[in-house]
């Protein structure tokens, strides 16, 4: 599932956006059935994404896609990489 | 006058996304005529219920578990699956299938609902919440969904309860299947799904539609896969393993190449259904609500508060009603003592059964009013954002934040936390917490914990503390310590493994629906009732055999000859002495008495003698009885007064044989720490027996937890005695 990472390196993961900002998803760098399970919650590349706010203890975070809000941990964000909105 | 036999029951399924309002809708068909067991070899729970059509037949409805995907990720899940695809035990596939969506949110729901149309079986799709989506301003094209998913579409509120009659309406009618698919593999996968296909067995219940959706589980399966292993041939399956390898190696990706395929269907599709007006805020109201209950200092303050009102409610409301049911089963043990002949069956009725179904009863007012508050927090959407904020704790020991509320409720009492946990979806996660919760301090071991600190532990001040406060804190904190080790450690070894995957929907706010707090909170006292309740008083009846059985013995007999003499003399107070050493001859007479010094040499090293033998023996009809046998042993009576005197009876017992002193301060503590650790309540075990539906894991707690106590208070006692604490 992985796309050509922007030269730019524009691409961040999920895990490093602050709250608030936006970004489309580019691809799912998890374990097949993980990233098959992140998918069908709507998680496929070219959904936009914006997280919403960390937990109190940091982890793991708020983000909201296609109306829903999912929470996840970082050990997932980390792995999904993103590209600005 | 025969009448023709009336044709079976239509057999309706409602299927959804978790937070869709199946649950609601279902309620709302079915009333009070509902029925809770367990799916055949799983612990998923299967809710059927009757509902009368318009017609004048009853259809009988299944209330299948929350999904995502029919690629399942959890026993809720593969339940679901193998129910639609007819491979499920017991449950045929249904005539029918409600599917309920979220009308607020067709997007993300309509995936699942997308995967079972084209199963292609009769099935009607629900709009739920429609009222929400009107004064969001949603404008659904509900015709044009029609048309395109080739299925009827309906939108209704079953919380409102408008739309309904429609829906059963509908329910009665025929329904063609769709044809239509959503969604196509690329060729190559195509090519291997074919050829799996001609490996699928044909199974009388499968359509052949859904064969190949037979062979996608196969490709996709992990080994995990109980079902499709007895289904498919072993060598099918491997094959499919392979290939599935073969996949991995050469078109990396492969295993999600549908998922984008279906969202970019029903993208288009909603495109095409769903007018959003423009600047709609629908998420304006959670926000505001979300940034107050997560925010960072007033979010786990809030957590903590409501936590602890929850907890103190569990303790406060349920114990007069409690003390209640205490007082009304002594009155019809009374009654019925009174009514009846002294003998073998009135002390059989008053003492075992009558006895055991007072506590069987006791713990239902704590199941109700944790089971009231739980329903209310799940209901609301608060309790997603309770397992968000504790999600960083717990996710040390490798669990999540859904199991913290179990685990606080256990606090009162381990019962209802274990029944609480049904809430966790991790099946791993859910049996972990399920065997740690006995180790947090119930409110049974309480007075345990009272009478030996009471006796042994000097009331000193210790800085700002007591000494026995320090105590008191320490025996809660080992408990607490405990469960975290055996968590960490079953995580790492038994309950290894599974889908390591947290990702947890937070739902919108919504009011509670009383109705459906009012059937959860019912239907979770009537299942303990008749569920635990049974075993519960098989095992008390038994206890009593043990402490009742051999009667006699030469010490009871030249003691009740005495009591006759003295009570001819009319020396009341002697009488009642003397029974009570009658009781306390009888005790030690009794199996319960005989295993009490069987197992002394087990307990020797532990500090304790025969005599908290036996206490320990009759603690398993639940703990605090511990404090009663110890007075009836003592020859004390088992009142509210005889406590203060039993604890200086304590220090000062002696061992008959050695003429010392039979317990020190060392000896409390140890026992203390017994009880902290040991599994001593058959009533958990009953419950753990049917949450888990299996022998085996009560089993394994009883080993486990017992083994742990044996061996710290071991530890505790020789330790403390060769540091000299033992005089």
């Amino acid at each position: 599932m992985k796309v050509p990472v922007n030269p730019e390196g524009a691409t961040r993961t999920l895990a490093q956006l602050a709250a608030g900002e936006r970004g489309v998803i580019a691809s799912v760098d998890c374990p097949p059935a993980i990233a098959r399970r992140l998918m069908e919650l709507g998680l496929v590349p070219g959904t936009t994404v914006q997280v919403i706010r960390r937990a109190p203890l940091g982890d793991p975070m708020e983000i909201a896609l296609r109306g829903v809000h999912l929470s996840l941990r970082r050990s997932e964000a980390s792995r999904i990489d993103v590209t600005p909105a | 006058m025969s009448r023709p036999p009336e044709p079976p029951p239509r057999r309706i399924a409602i299927l959804g996304n978790p937070n869709a309002g199946k649950s609601t809708l279902f309620n709302a068909l079915t009333g009070m005529r509902q029925k809770v067991a367990n799916y055949p070899g799983v612990t998923v729970e299967k809710k059927t219920g009757l509902c009368d059509l318009p017609n004048g037949r009853r259809a009988e409805v299944i209330d299948l578990p929350g999904s995502y995907s029919l690629q399942p990720a959890s026993p809720d899940e593969m339940v679901v699956r193998d129910v639609l695809l007819g491979v499920q035990d017991d449950t045929p596939p249904p005539d029918l299938i409600v599917f309920v969506v979220d009308a607020t949110n067709l997007d993300r729901h309509l995936y699942l609902a997308l995967q079972v149309i084209e199963l292609g079986r009769p099935l009607i799709l629900a709009l739920n919440m429609m009222d929400l989506a009107v004064v969001q301003g949603l404008r659904i094209d509900v015709p044009a969904l029609e048309r395109q998913l080739g299925v009827p579409v309906i939108g209704i509120s079953a919380a409102k309860g408008a739309g309904l009659d429609v829906l059963r309406d509908l329910m009665t009618r025929d329904v063609e299947p769709s044809t239509r698919h959503f969604r196509e593999w690329p060729a190559h996968l195509q090519r291997v799904i074919d050829r799996l296909e001609q490996r699928v067995p044909r199974l009388a219940l499968l359509p052949d539609r859904a064969r190949r959706d037979v062979a996608v589980a196969m490709l996709l399966d992990h080994g995990e896969d109980d079902a499709l292993a007895r289904h498919v041939s072993a060598d099918a399956l491997a094959d499919a393993h392979l290939l599935a390898r073969r996949l991995d190696e050469f078109s990396p990706g492969w295993r999600a190449s549908d998922v984008a395929g279906r969202y970019e269907a029903i993208t288009a599709l909603v495109a095409e259904t769903v007018n959003v007006p423009a600047g709609a805020r629908k998420d304006a109201r959670r926000e505001a609500i979300d940034r107050v209950l997560t925010h960072r200092v007033f979010g786990p303050a809030i957590f903590v508060v409501l936590m602890g009102a929850v907890f103190q409610s569990v303790f406060a409301w349920a114990q007069p009603l409690m003390d209640l049911i205490d007082w009304g089963m002594r009155y019809v043990g009374n009654v019925v003592g009174h009514a009846m002949p002294d003998g073998a069956l009135r002390s059989l009725m008053v003492d075992g059964v009558i006895a055991g179904v007072g506590t069987t009863l006791t713990f239902v007012p704590q199941i109700a009013v944790l089971f009231l508050f739980l329903s209310l927090l799940e209901d609301s959407g608060y309790m997603a954002r309770a397992a968000f904020i504790m999600d960083r704790v717990m996710s040390r020991v490798g669990l999540s934040g859904r199991s913290f509320i179990p685990l606080l409720s256990s606090f009162a009492c381990a019962i209802p936390g274990i029944m609480a946990t049904r809430s966790i979806d991790s099946r791993r996660d859910r049996f972990t917490t399920i065997m740690v919760a006995p180790f947090m301090s119930c409110s049974a071991r309480l007075p345990v914990y009272a009478l030996l600190i009471g006796a042994f532990v000097p009331n000193r001040w210790v800085g700002f503390i007591t000494l026995p406060g320090i105590t008191l804190f320490a025996m809660y904190f080992l408990g607490i310590l405990a469960a975290i080790v055996v968590a960490w450690a079953l995580k790492r070894t038994v309950l290894a493994g599974g889908l390591p995957l947290y990702v947890m929907e937070l739902p919108p706010y919504r009011m509670p629906n009383w109705r459906s707090v009012f059937i959860t909170v019912r239907e979770r006292s009537l299942l303990f009732v008749r569920n635990a309740g049974t075993v519960i008083l098989a095992i008390t009846v038994v206890l009593w055999f043990l402490a009742s059985y051999p009667k006699g013995g030469e010490a009871v007999r030249a003691l009740e000859a005495e009591r006759t003499q003295v009570a001819a003399a009319g020396d009341t107070l002697q009488a009642q002495a003397l029974d009570r050493r009658i009781a306390s001859a009888a005790l030690e007479h009794s199996f319960a008495g005989r295993t009490g010094r069987l197992i002394e040499p087990v307990i020797a090293p532990l500090g304790f003698d025969w005599r908290i033998g036996i206490g320990l023996i009759t603690s398993l009809a639940a703990r605090e009885v511990m404090v009663s046998t110890m007075a009836t042993v003592f020859n004390l009576g088992s009142g509210e007064r005889d406590v203060q005197p039993l604890r200086k009876i304590l220090r000062e017992a002696v061992d008959t044989r050695t003429g010392l002193r039979a317990y020190t301060p060392l000896t409390g503590v140890s026992l203390m720490v017994f009880f902290v650790l040991a599994c001593q309540c058959m009533s958990t075990l009953a419950v753990v027996r049917r949450e888990t539906n299996s022998w085996r894991w009560p089993i394994f707690m009883l080993v486990l937890m017992n083994a742990m106590a044996w061996l710290a208070s071991f530890a505790v006692y020789q330790g403390g005695r060769l540091m000299g604490y033992g005089a």
